[in-house]
């Protein structure tokens, strides 16, 4: 069992959040925390969330990284240092 | 212009010849609009068959399909299908109607909330709240349906925004859709590998189709010379007949093709994803394999099996880019060679009846080049899978991830649509026909000349031959004894049917589906207790494959 933190990028577009959090739950894994909040021009939500699960993290990254709304997804180490990818 | 007829005249710009749907109260503007259309509507006689067929025309043609319907139930029902074009990566773009916005929220007539409903299920989704997001929603959703790995797009449209008055232009060009360069060093290491390796296996999905690299995928073959075994979506990418090909893998895989996967010490994984339908207990599959996967997907490289050598991008270019020489090993060649041999299929069927994978070889044999076959899901399903022939692999059409009964008839008519010269068959079964069967009323309102093979077991006889092999014989609800006379339901639309018997009328049955010219059903009246061979078990390995032990 392991926990990720994830910061991400959201196209704030209807439902955006929502498919975040559906494609977490339905590739099982538990949500441990997530905050979010609008981007000052109102165009993107910041959203940081922690997970944990005994799945592969990485796959869990890219299928994340897929979502048409997700522009960038950065993983957190414990560290609180970041890997950024390109995503959507 | 309204939004409803701007909707229309972007389809029109798309390229979209057919709509499949159903109309009702929240989608009126749109097929209001359809009346000036040069698109031509499918009018189906379920919702579930529309989104079915779009997928069947998608997945013959490479095309986006489309279908249509209203709100509430009319977009519920389209759920099973759009489901089965995600499960499957079939690009297909589904238009529902929705209440108008200011009644949204309120539990109105016909409400309901498709775009959350869809929303496990679709590649992406849109809900169309204000007007001047039109032209941009319906570019972007067939740019996405079809781009990279393709999937399935819902446009969900309030009436009112159907009504709506606007200057609407035509967003942009169709652009072309991006696909992603593999990695040089990835495929240096890939090249590598195949070097070093003594038995290598080609494992082929259904991706080589999807991304039309069905030449390339080829020539890769032919410079290497290595084995080729393939996924049910993956049939055709390499013409079944040919001598490297050892057949499906998995379930109901051959015994070659099973030996071989698990003998192998490089799998070359091209457009597949490591289904558990493919390969059977993951832990015991190929387990001796390093393996190279290549995808359109970065998801699904290392999702359930981590790859020595990921090559992420367009299948096209990546297998142009992977160049190497031909496999350095006719020993394993002739032991796969072998395999294939010695476990050909034996067709001398002991029961006394009509033997489907007999019947199904012999129509294979005797049916033009060209044809299309749409089956349904069971064990005609896999029997077509195994005994008919294929050079392309969009001339099956099988619901593979959703194994969605009553996906045949639809497909077939969607597939007929777009090659109305082409012969199309659906092979189906009792169960599965009775899932869509009013889709028969569709075949005579557009007289297209779909030939159905209707294998009558009475019974569900997958769900029967597990309950036999798994179950202790304990049966439980599988019995359709009380299924209606099929013939006589056809004949009541307005399609011939015959009904077959006997193993001497095969060919007398084959003559007159073949030769009759518009639609037919052939119902085939098969041995109840008749099982698909081989297959692995639950929780077992390909290699554990059971044989032909009752019948």
């Amino acid at each position: 069992m392991s926990t990720l933190t994830l910061q991400l990028r959201v196209k704030n577009e209807e439902g955006a959040l929502l498919r975040v959090l559906s494609m977490t739950r339905r590739r099982r894994f538990d949500l441990l925390s997530v905050n979010a909040d609008s981007s000052a021009d109102g165009r993107f939500m910041d959203v940081r969330m922690t997970v944990k699960a005994e799945r592969s993290a990485p796959a869990f990254v890219r299928q994340i990284e897929k979502l048409e709304d997700v522009t960038q997804v950065e993983v957190l180490d414990s560290a609180g240092e970041s890997s950024a990818h390109a995503a959507g | 212009m309204k939004g409803a007829q701007f909707l229309v005249k972007a389809l029109e710009h798309e390229g979209v010849e057919f709509i499949f749907g159903y109309p009702g109260g929240a989608i009126m503007p749109v097929y209001d609009a359809l009346l000036d259309s040069r698109i031509k509507h499918i009018l189906v006689r379920h919702e579930q068959a529309a989104a079915l067929a779009a997928d069947g025309y998608a997945r013959a043609t490479g095309k986006v399909g489309v279908c249509m319907a209203t709100s509430g139930p009319g977009a519920t029902n389209l759920v099973t299908g759009i489901a089965n074009a995600y499960m499957d990566s079939i690009p297909v773009v589904a238009i529902t109607g929705q209440v108008a916005t200011p009644l949204m929220g309120t539990d109105a007539f016909q409400e309901v909330d498709i775009f959350g409903i869809t929303l496990p299920v679709v590649k992406h989704s849109f809900l169309v709240d204000e007007a001047k997001d039109l032209p941009r929603v319906v570019h972007e959703a067939f740019r996405i349906a079809k781009s990279g790995r393709p999937g399935p797009v819902l446009i969900d449209l309030p009436k009112d925004i159907g009504n709506a008055e606007a200057d609407f232009q035509i967003y942009g060009n169709e652009a072309e859709p991006s696909s992603t360069e593999p990695d040089r060093e990835a495929i240096a290491r890939a090249a590598r590998l195949i070097g070093e390796a003594h038995r290598p296996v080609i494992y082929a999905g259904g991706g080589i189709g999807m991304a039309e690299a069905v030449n390339e995928f080829r020539a890769f073959v032919e410079a290497t010379r290595i084995p080729v075994i393939s996924t049910l979506k993956g049939i055709g990418a390499i013409p079944t007949n040919h001598p490297l090909f050892l057949g499906m893998m998995g379930m109901h895989g051959t015994k070659a093709s099973n030996h071989a996967v698990q003998a192998c010490d490089l799998l070359i994984c091209i457009g597949a994803r490591f289904d558990d339908r493919a390969t059977g207990r993951l832990a015991g599959f190929a387990t001796g394999a390093r393996v190279i996967h290549m995808d359109a997907d970065a998801s699904e490289v290392g999702k359930l099996r981590s790859a020595d050598a990921p090559i992420i991008g367009d299948l096209k270019k990546t297998l142009r880019a992977l160049t190497t020489n031909s496999l350095d090993g006719d020993a394993w060649r002739h032991q796969c060679l072998s395999w294939k041999q010695a476990h050909a299929w034996d067709y001398n069927a002991p029961a006394p009846g009509i033997y489907a994978p007999w019947f199904l070889k012999r129509l294979a044999q005797r049916s033009p080049e060209n044809v299309i076959v749409a089956c349904d899901v069971g064990q005609h399903q896999m029997w077509v899978a195994q005994h008919f022939d294929f050079a392309r692999p969009e001339q099956h059409l099988s619901s593979g991830g959703l194994g969605t009964m009553g996906f045949g008839l639809p497909a077939a008519i969607g597939a007929q649509l777009a090659y109305p010269n082409a012969t199309v068959i659906n092979v189906s079964g009792d169960g599965s026909m009775m899932m869509n069967l009013q889709e028969l009323a569709t075949l005579r309102r557009y007289d297209l000349p779909v030939k159905i093979v209707l294998f009558d077991n009475r019974a569900l006889g997958m769900v029967r031959q597990w309950q036999e092999l798994f179950h202790s014989e304990r049966y439980s609800e599988v019995d359709l004894s009380d299924n209606p006379d099929f013939s006589r339901v056809a004949e009541s639309m307005g399609i011939p049917a015959f009904r077959v018997e006997s193993k001497e009328h095969i060919e007398d049955a084959i003559d007159n589906l073949l030769a009759t010219r518009g639609p037919v059903m052939a119902h085939v009246v098969i041995d109840q207790m008749a099982n698909v061979w081989p297959i692995v078990g639950p929780g077992k390995t390909n290699s554990e494959m059971l044989d032909r032990v009752a019948s």
